[in-house]
């Protein structure tokens, strides 16, 4: 009986540890929201939302939406954005050091009331994002994608940060990101 | 004593499964500060490399690192709970994650 129950627990902990969200994953169908533009040899990539039934929302940049060529991330459908205006996932082949990146790009969502997205660079520029209206269930977002210069990664000029505004220019919210 | 083997063997198995589908654990639940980072082995037959963190807004990121040049692949890097990645077809590689701020989390590789 006692071993039952211990070996019962080693079952609980193991379930615990992702495997019910990465089972929820592989069978959850995923919904097309945004494009990764091909450019300079990088082929195009979609932008997907997934519902799992463990209450996720996941977002994801894979070349069609039954590729297991897939990454992304997740978060609690009750928290979908971090309690931010945006989550972003930046994504990039190649590396660590910035001049040896083939390709990257970025890729998420923004709140419904996000007016502009740019990406901030490390020489200081802004490059907007386009926003496209998505839904995922009931819920109303902005999802993005979008493909570095391969030029820019070349002078060693990469992203620093993700920055959201309103309609008057005011900030809404910003996520630091890097390469390396 | 006949159920009872049954039993355990039905329990071995259902943790045998859910080891298989959750993978390897080559970072186990801690503390992370930026900076830190975990490796796997390296192998050919990797499927997926997840950091899981537990509370969200945690800048992270996962990639997969070839034995030959070490160069990162299919890196992702963001503050989703759970961040995921691919790994290559072709070639060895080691699952490799490194946090960017302060969480507790874990590192898996299937």
């Amino acid at each position: 009986m006692l071993a039952g129950i211990l070996a019962g627990g080693v079952v609980a902990s193991r379930l615990d540890d992702g495997s019910e969200l990465i089972a929820a994953i592989d069978e959850t169908p995923l919904t097309r929201v945004a494009e990764v533009e091909a450019s300079e040899g990088a082929p195009g990539r979609g932008v997907f939302v997934q519902l799992t039934k463990t209450g996720h929302l996941c977002v994801w940049e894979a070349p069609s939406a039954t590729s297991r060529q897939r990454g992304g991330g997740c978060n609690s459908v009750d928290d979908p954005l971090n309690g931010s205006a945006l989550s972003a996932t930046l994504s990039y082949d190649g590396g660590p050091a910035i001049a040896d990146v083939r390709s990257a790009s970025l890729f998420g969502l923004a709140a419904k009331d996000v007016v502009r997205a740019s990406v901030l660079m490390s020489d200081g520029t802004l490059r907007d994002i386009k926003l496209k209206r998505a839904r995922a269930g009931s819920d109303e977002f902005q999802a993005f994608g979008y493909r570095f210069k391969k030029g820019d990664l070349r002078r060693g000029i990469g992203p620093t940060a993700i920055v959201a505004f309103d309609a008057a220019g005011a900030e809404l919210g910003r996520q630091p990101t890097g390469i390396g | 004593m006949k159920r009872a083997v049954i039993g355990v063997a039905a329990v071995v198995a259902l943790v045998l499964a859910s080891t298989a589908l959750a993978g390897y654990q080559y970072a186990p639940p801690r503390q992370w500060t930026p900076g830190a980072g975990a490796g796997s082995t390296f192998s050919s037959n990797w499927l997926a490399n997840n950091f899981r963190t537990y509370g969200s807004g945690t800048d992270k990121t996962v990639t997969f690192i070839r034995n030959t040049t070490y160069g990162w692949y299919n890196t992702k890097r963001g503050t989703s709970d759970y961040l995921e990645t691919y790994a290559p077809f072709d070639g060895t590689y080691k699952a490799h994650c490194v946090s960017h701020s302060y969480f507790w989390g874990s590192c898996n590789v299937r």
